[in-house]
């Protein structure tokens, strides 16, 4: 059932994707995972709506490799736009086919026929349940493209989370709770830096402890299996080892997204020019529950339960080292703590792999929150240099801007070009007339291990560019929101504009003692997106008072949900803007403890999170999962500035008292 | 030694050292605890101790013995979810879920202190607890919610 499909693109056959037990459950099946985005929830509802039964008779697979159509992996906000359809499409197609059996059956017509609770009715009061329809032979074909079928409308209904029973009475289960008869704990003594090469181990203090059953090395890989987790981890601290670091990998990228001739004459030109240099610093994902897998890798087969973005992905790794056919690989996907890119990589699940074949027991491995800092990726840094003209009239004549970073996706010096300027440059070209532009990007190779971040790029790439636009706006004396859509051409970005200046009641805002307002917008992978924030300066303190955001994701298939995942991505973007910096010194990271790398605490939150959606529901959803996130930190940056706090060209935004670098040159 | 855990009394052999929280995931079965940090900063293993909460990861079993010990898996009563858990649901006041069996239990502990919070005594309750997906204005609401539910 796991047969690839073209490269992206799951196989597209009803029967991968649904199927009616002889219960009446609906069982729709998808390669993507759930870490809190609500797409099991989203799912259900989209599938319960268009086979018209009862939501809680809707079960959703995810990421279970045996039994789930192949998928590339859960990121970019595309779970709803695009597995999303197709489910909607399987169930579309399941219920003609229901249909049609009821009509043949009763020489009927269809249009005579309804669907209602799990059931086929004709018009004198007959009734055939799905589960009878499918007795005989279960539902299949080939599946239409979306675009040719209308959604069903999804009725308004409380929030409704599939898991949220077991998460509240503590009956979810996540990797590090899964326990299998004879499970074993192992620990892995990891290099500073991924890829070193092992020159010397002392392990013998390590043997002797008790509990100890292996230590283990294979090549660079050193791990210790015992019976209790504190027992391995107590022995792979024992361990000492020399690492030989190893260089680092690729070239330098570069690659022009726009170049208009005439830019550096129009620039040279210009009657008024405006330059700026912003710096992003690298951030962690923070996930709350560190890395943990537990792989039981027998002679016929391996299970790995796990928290991962890419179960095939992963499946087909661990089959390469194991050297066994992918087919006798089974990912089982856990719930799983907030990943945001985190869980593309193996990781744990590598390291249990590893220390299940030495000991051939179930093994556990469960990264400390020290490990978690120090190993997982991160966001690289993103640095950006502006120059634009403006004309007399306030008409951006040119400009110029540079952006240098490095790799936001993993894979070090095998990354494809294309994937690096999908990711580095992600929302890198502004959405504004700018006359005469020349945009470049710099993908430097990372000294440590960088990698995705919810939105990849775009977030500090978009903190860099609605500064900047505000920085121009000052310049040329105009309101920043107005600025912003007299420069604008596309219509549904200025919509959400125009909302979130009617919400905020932007125009008439008052400046109280140390407060401020700021916009910021993007477009991203076709969601449009505004946030007006409202800040308050209390001495060094930045306090976020309030957002108001407008969101244009198409069609909503779960309105709670989507008003989850907004608010969340602000609530997260702030902490990252307000708060975060990892500490990152030639490739280490400088971080262990939650002390080392502060996030936002509850009575950092806000006051209140304004979502508005103006999305047309015959236009296709778009992602949620990552947009929420995109506007925030130009939004209260520039907010910061317009309460007097000074243009903070430098996030995170509460390091006001910290050294300043001398700024690097394009 | 003796301990009493959601109501029922247990007589275990501690190894010197054990942490009430690897007592609770690994001896009891009990994981709605969840490992975040070891270190007590993250607030996700948060369970009642005489109905305190306390980060179980950096309390020694041995500090509990006699005492009463509430986890996520016993507030509900004869499958009956306590009003927290309830208003969690009804607010959606999660997303992937690793934060809230310890939001819940310092909300039960503040209400039982405290009926009618304030939001600020709300915020403060909430504060040991981190949360990267950003639900912390949904449970507040869902605080609000429970204390106005009888």
């Amino acid at each position: 059932m796991n047969d690839v499909g073209e490269w992206g693109r799951p196989p597209q056959r009803l029967e991968q994707r649904l199927a009616i037990e002889p219960d009446g459950t609906v069982v729709a099946r998808s390669g993507k995972v759930e870490y809190g985005q609500g797409i099991r929830a989203g799912f259900a509802r989209t599938v319960a709506a268009e086979l018209a039964v009862p939501i809680e008779r809707v079960r959703i697979e995810l990421g279970e490799t045996e039994r789930v159509p192949w998928d590339m992996g859960t990121f970019g906000s595309l779970s709803t736009a695009t597995d999303g359809e197709v489910l909607r499409v399987a169930a579309a197609l399941a219920r003609r086919q229901l249909l049609e059996r009821a009509g043949a059956r009763w020489r009927l017509p269809v249009d005579s026929l309804h669907v209602r609770d799990g059931a086929v009715l004709a018009p004198d009061g007959r009734v055939l349940s799905y589960a009878e329809l499918v007795a005989a032979e279960p539902l299949a074909g080939p599946l239409p493209e979306p675009s040719t079928l209308v959604a069903a409308s999804i009725p308004e209904a409380k929030p409704f989370r599939p898991e949220a029973r077991a998460i509240v009475t503590g009956a979810a289960r996540y990797a590090a709770d899964v326990r299998l008869p004879g499970l074993l704990h192992g620990h892995v003594l990891h290099p500073p830096r991924p890829g070193s090469r092992l020159r010397m181990l002392d392990a013998t203090a390590a043997r002797a402890l008790p509990g100890v059953l292996a230590v283990v090395v294979d090549g660079d890989f050193v791990g210790v299996v015992a019976q209790h987790d504190a027992q391995a981890l107590a022995a792979a601290q024992m361990m000492t080892a020399q690492w030989d670091a190893p260089p680092i990998a690729g070239a330098p990228f570069e690659a022009v997204l726009r170049d208009d001739a005439g830019t550096d004459a129009a620039l040279a030109a210009a009657a008024r020019r405006v330059t700026a240099h912003y710096h992003m610093p690298p951030i962690a994902h923070a996930t709350i529950c560190p890395g943990a897998a537990v792989a039981d890798v027998r002679a016929d087969r391996t299970d790995l339960y796990v928290a991962t973005q890419r179960p095939f992905g992963l499946r087909d790794e661990v089959a390469g080292l194991l050297g066994l056919s992918p087919a006798r690989v089974h990912v089982h996907p856990q719930l799983m703590s907030g990943q945001f890119g985190r869980g593309n990589v193996g990781d744990a699940a590598l390291d249990a792999v590893r220390l299940s074949r030495a000991v051939a027991r179930p093994v556990r491995v469960r990264w400390t929150r020290a490990e978690e800092f120090a190993l997982s990726p991160y966001r690289p840094p993103l640095e950006a240099w502006f120059e634009a003209a403006l004309d007399a009239d306030g008409t951006i004549a040119a400009w110029r801007q540079r952006v240098r970073t490095q790799p936001h996706t993993y894979g070090g010096a095998d990354v494809p070009a294309e994937f690096l300027l999908m990711t580095a440059g992600r929302n890198a070209l502004p959405p504004y007339r700018l006359g005469r532009a020349r945009v470049q990007l710099e993908v430097a190779p990372a000294q440590g291990r960088s990698g995705a971040f919810r939105s990849l790029a775009a977030a500090p790439n978009v903190f860099a560019i609605e500064s900047f636009v505000d920085e121009l706006a000052l310049a040329a004396r105009e309101d920043p929101l107005q600025f912003r859509l007299r420069r604008l051409d596309d219509t549904r970005l200025r919509r959400v504009l125009e909302t979130v200046r009617r919400r905020s009641d932007w125009d008439a805002r008052r400046h109280a003692a140390g407060h401020g307002f700021g916009v910021a917008c993007a477009d991203y992978g076709g969601t449009r997106i505004a946030q007006v924030a409202e800040v308050v300066l209390e001495g060094e303190r930045i306090r976020l008072e309030r957002v108001w955001c407008a969101v244009d994701a198409g069609r909503l298939v779960h309105p709670d949900g989507a008003r989850n995942q907004i608010e969340g991505g602000i609530q997260q973007a702030a902490s990252w803007a307000v708060l975060e910096e990892l500490p990152l010194h030639e490739g280490i990271v400088g971080a262990a403890t939650w002390h080392d790398y502060p996030i936002a605490r509850c009575p950092d939150a806000p006051h209140a999170i304004d979502v508005v959606f103006t999305g047309d529901a015959t236009q296709a959803p778009t992602g949620i999962g990552e947009p929420g996130s995109v506007p925030t930190a130009a939004a209260i940056a520039n907010a910061v500035c317009d309460a007097g706090g000074g243009r903070r060209r430098r996030l995170p935004l509460m390091a006001t008292v910290r050294d300043r670098e001398q700024a690097p040159s394009p | 030694m003796r301990l009493e855990v959601n109501g029922t009394v247990h007589e275990l052999a501690v190894a010197d050292g054990k942490r009430l929280l690897d007592l609770l995931r690994d001896d009891l079965g009990l994981t709605g605890a969840r490992f975040g940090c070891g270190h007590g900063i993250c607030g996700a293993c948060f369970v009642l101790v005489d109905g305190q909460p306390v980060a179980a990861c950096t309390t020694g079993a041995d500090e509990v013995a006699g005492k009463r010990i509430v986890t996520i898996e016993g507030l509900a009563q004869d499958g009956e979810l306590h009003r927290v858990q309830r208003a969690f649901i009804d607010e959606d006041a999660m997303q992937c879920g690793a934060c809230t069996s310890g939001m819940i239990l310092s909300a039960v502990s503040l209400l039982a202190r405290t009926p009618a919070p304030t939001e600020a005594q709300i915020r403060a309750a909430l504060a040991p607890h981190l949360c990267r997906c950003g639900v912390y204005l949904r449970a507040i609401r869902a605080v609000q919610r429970a204390a106005a539910t009888p």
